[in-house]
């Protein structure tokens, strides 16, 4: 191919990996931004360890492509080995023919099987650089081996170097302008080594091209969406205890929500977080919560009186292995059942689950509505992958509410001084909602069971009617929900796909793998998880000759929703792999070839 | 289970006869080959076809990586040997790393020979030995049109025969040293060189390159008679010479190649070369002789692995003809040399 044709088919997945500290996630970071800012599509995944930084490995997994991408993509092409024993580690990652960047000068002989370049087999390409001496030589150390890296990957493949320069540049040139000028250097050292030395043999090329600058386009992550999306819906109160992956949630409010006039609390744990929310939501005023697995089940109680006394509050739960303190770095799909069960006595409340970046945004956006629409607790279900992995995304092309409308849905106010029924039964089962101290509409709120007036009432009756009139809500809401994304096949189907949450970026692929391959596939993909979409769903699997339900737990949580919504099985394809769900296992469960 | 390790320096027939004789006698031991080429195991004779594109990179292979998984044969390629402590029983690789064997395997080739002579201007050089530099004459021959060939060693031969066949005008300036480390006669020589002519290439004779410049995007020629020669690409074809550098300061007796007895035994009990790099002795002429040739390295390269696992056989046997050029058969090994 010669040097000035478009590199069209772009679609490289780069795997950076140190121990941590040694900046392999920056380097991603940098790769990432880069690479959106070229006019890419992008999606990266960092892995880091559960342990404080100084231990462990680190990788950022990144995939860019000259298309939209929902998935890191199952196997690397590229690994990028920081650190030598970490990184053997690696190869099971890698596609056949990847190819393999080490270190070729390290500061000390590697005994046999513990040097990177022992391990590449035959079919991959490997390519030594001399990264701790060419750092060395820019910044008198070897800490900027990561940049050099960065150099060389841009001389191998062709990446242009503007973008990545650029990006360095500015990272740096907060800290000190020597500091970014010596990173640079480190960059053109490692470009122009890889382009002096190294024998091109592998077929990786982006032709040193730059599809199309996009303006406004930002790299960024699922927490950063969420954040974002509290900011705009007007939350005037974080309450949380910092947990992985949902932390950095928190961080962002911190810094953005004070100017605003908000606050941010860091409670002494997650009942205290909960509580905070809940009071903070009863009292008229936005709140939300942002956690994980552990923190959620301590959270249940609260998230009960929520239910009970009918008010608005988000609870944001970035998904880990579990149970207890679990995996904490990796990620699962395994809190569906507490989210939407969780807790003491028939307790709904709407659990909606984001399939990517820009939904982390608009979905949490949408469930600040909802929770003041039907004055419930909302669950919002990121999972680590979610959280952590970022994309490209520009804001100004997104609708913010592409979920429906939902200020409209309120119930009529009272009528009449004195007459103020608090939880009045209402055919949607909304009651008209007065916040404390409103004059003339003082009321009771409990956590007992009560009457309209919100005064403890035990009657067997009642508590009949109000479980009724709380489920009603929920009816209510399944009703206006937009219809579930349904994909591919519009008619009979061969088979039909069900996940949910980030699962639904591996199914949109598998899906289009399976019909490429000339397969009858249909993909059933919602957003609202909980309660099930019963109607679309059934419809859905009726003109399905199988159905499988594709996602990251052990038991199979949403394919047994799916079964009771039903009245039939469905086929699981389940695992807790400590990865996001796998295109390739979804084709094969499909009985396609990946 | 054995805890041998064999360590194959080398990716070529010999290097790859030897492994597949080693895991049949050996179904435990490890066995590991590096190579400083990033290709798989290649025919190296076909080459020449791939050079004209009469066939594809997909045809040179001899084996698939899975031939080395089945047999947990360990193939490390693009990776140099840069120095051996035989005492220490360790390799020392270039990026860094020791790699320890019980029995060390040296197939470690040849590598296109220069003369002294002309290392003032070699950089202009083009050679072909590996498929690197097939890769390197493939993509440059569309926008060649006059090629001079200096030296006539074997390979030269089909080669000027390839570029007459695409078209190609050929000079082909015999050099005497070329044929290193075969001597071949005059009347040989004569013979080849009508065979070229009769194709249609400017056989040059008598004469030798004293210098190369660079003239607009070829090169201009300078000869000992005061020719000025301007061609597209000058080829290089001046034999071999075994890449045994990374072996100089190991202990090793080296001349033309590694010095071996006639079981292929490198002065010591756990040392072996086997190929184009070994030097082998004849007991019965009192010297020794570099192989060469496709053939001839894959029994080395047989025989050396038996004698490891703990034969006795001799290498001395006749070798296989290994090139015949129409109608004269050179044979490229021992003290035979010559059909």
């Amino acid at each position: 191919m010669g040097r000035d044709e478009p590199a069209e088919g772009i679609d490289v997945t780069i795997r950076i990996c140190g121990a941590a500290g040694d900046g392999s996630l920056a380097a991603g970071g940098f790769m990432n931004a880069a690479a959106a800012r070229m006019g890419y599509h992008i999606i990266n995944i960092d892995l880091y360890p559960a342990e404080i930084r100084g231990f462990g490995k680190s990788v950022a997994h990144v995939r860019i492509s000259d298309r939209p991408v929902h998935t890191p993509g199952t196997k690397a092409d590229c690994l990028v080995a920081l650190n030598d024993p970490h990184s053997i580690t690696e190869f099971g990652t890698l596609a056949e023919g990847a190819v393999v960047l080490y270190d070729s000068r390290p500061p000390v002989y590697w005994d046999e099987d513990r040097a990177v370049a022992g391990f590449i087999e035959p079919g991959m390409v490997g390519y030594g650089v001399p990264l701790g001496e060419l750092s060395a030589r820019a910044t008198r150390s070897t800490r900027s081996r990561n940049i050099v890296a960065l150099g060389a990957l841009s001389g191998i493949f062709r990446i242009d170097p503007g973008a990545l320069k650029e990006g360095i540049e500015a990272r740096f040139g907060r800290k000190s302008a020597e500091l970014a000028a010596q990173n640079l250097q480190a960059f053109d050292l490692g470009r122009s080594w890889a382009l002096e030395n190294l024998e091109k043999t592998d077929a990786i090329d982006f032709h040193d091209r730059i599809p199309g600058q996009r303006e406004g386009v930002r790299v960024v992550s699922g927490n950063e969406g969420a954040a974002r999306a509290c900011l705009e819906a007007g939350v005037r109160l974080y309450a949380g205890y910092p947990i992985t992956p949902a932390t950095k949630i928190m961080e962002i409010l911190a810094k953005e929500l004070p100017a605003r006039g908000g606050v941010v609390v860091q409670t002494e744990d997650e009942i205290s977080a909960i509580g905070h929310a809940v009071g903070s939501g009863f009292a008229g005023t936005r709140a939300v919560t942002a956690t994980s697995g552990p923190g959620l089940a301590l959270m249940t109680e609260f998230i009960g009186l929520a239910v009970m006394g009918e008010v608005p509050v988000v609870i944001i739960d970035g998904q880990r292995g579990g149970p207890s303190t679990g995996l904490p770095t990796k990620t699962e799909q395994s809190d569906l059942h507490i989210a939407a069960f969780g807790g003491a006595g028939d307790c709904p409340r709407p659990v909606l689950a984001p399939a990517d970046v820009t939904e982390c945004f608009t979905l949490t956006r949408t469930a600040f509505e909802v929770a003041e629409a039907f004055q419930t607790p909302v669950i919002v279900l990121l999972d680590l992958f979610l959280c952590n992995r970022t994309e490209d995304v520009n804001f100004s092309d997104v609708d913010p509410a592409p979920w429906g409308a939902w200020a409209e849905v309120r119930a009529e106010r009272h009528e009449g001084e004195g007459s103020y029924r608090r939880f009045a039964v209402t055919e949607t089962g909304i009651s008209p909602r007065a916040v404390p101290g409103t004059p003339d509409l003082y009321h009771a709120v409990t956590g007992l069971e009560h009457n309209e007036r919100g005064l403890p009432d035990y009657t067997p009756e009642n508590h009949l009617r109000m479980t009724r009139k709380r489920y009603r809500k929920m009816e209510t809401l399944l009703e206006r929900w937009p219809e579930p994304e349904l994909a591919g096949e519009s008619g009979r189907a061969e088979v039909g796909i069900v996940s949910w949450g980030s699962g639904i970026g591996a199914a949109r692929e598998a899906l289009a793998f399976l019909q490429t391959r000339g397969v009858r596939a249909a993909g059933f993909f919602p957003r609202l998880v909980w309660p099930v979409c019963e109607e679309a769903l059934r419809s859905f699997a009726e003109r399905c000759e199988r159905v499988i339900v594709a996602e990251s737990n052990y038991t199979g949580q949403y394919a047994g929703l799916v079964e009771q919504a039903l009245g039939a099985r469905v086929e699981r394809l389940t695992g807790v792999p400590a990865a996001p769900l796998d295109p390739a296992a979804i084709v094969a469960a499909a009985g396609g070839e990946a | 289970m054995t805890a041998d390790h064999y360590l194959i320096i080398g990716n070529g027939v010999a290097a790859n006869q030897a492994a597949e004789v080693l895991r049949e006698g050996d179904a435990e031991g490890r066995i590991t080959l590096v190579s400083n080429e990033f290709f798989p195991f290649y025919y190296r004779h076909r080459l020449r076809s791939f050079v004209a594109g009469e066939i594809g990179e997909d045809e040179l292979a001899v084996r698939s990586p899975d031939w080395y998984r089945e047999r947990n044969i360990r193939l490390r390629l693009g990776q140099t040997v840069t120095a051996v402590d035989l005492e220490k029983k360790i390799a020392y690789l270039k990026h860094m790393e020791k790699v320890t064997w019980t029995t060390l395997l040296l197939c470690c080739g040849g590598r296109p020979r220069i003369p002294e002579i002309h290392y003032g201007y070699r950089q202009h050089f083009t050679v072909l030995k590996g498929l690197r530099h097939a890769r390197a004459w493939r993509a440059r021959l569309p926008e060649l049109n006059r090629i001079l060939i200096v030296g006539g060693d074997l390979i030269s031969v089909r080669v000027a025969e390839t570029l007459l066949g695409l078209g190609k005008e050929v000079l082909f300036m015999i050099d005497d040293e070329a044929f290193w480390p075969l001597e071949v006669t005059e009347g040989i020589r004569a013979e080849l060189a009508e065979n070229l002519a009769g194709r249609g290439a400017e056989i040059i004779s008598g004469d030798a390159v004293t210098g190369i410049a660079e003239e607009g995007a070829g090169y201009r020629v300078s000869t000992r008679r005061g020719a000025g020669i301007v061609c597209d690409l000058v080829g290089a074809f001046y034999g071999l010479v075994p890449a045994v550098d990374f072996l100089f300061t190991s202990g090793l007796d080296i001349d033309r190649g590694i010095l071996v007895d006639e079981y292929l035994r490198a002065g010591r009990p756990d040392v072996w070369a086997a190929g184009d790099c070994a030097q082998v002795y004849n007991p019965a002429i009192s010297n020794y002789w570099v192989s060469i040739g496709w053939e001839n390295a894959r029994r080395l390269g047989e025989v050396a692995a038996r004698n490891i696992l703990g034969a006795a056989e001799t290498a001395v046997e006749p070798p296989v003809n290994a090139l015949t050029y129409e109608g004269v058969t050179v044979q490229t090994a021992w003290w035979k040399k010559l059909d």
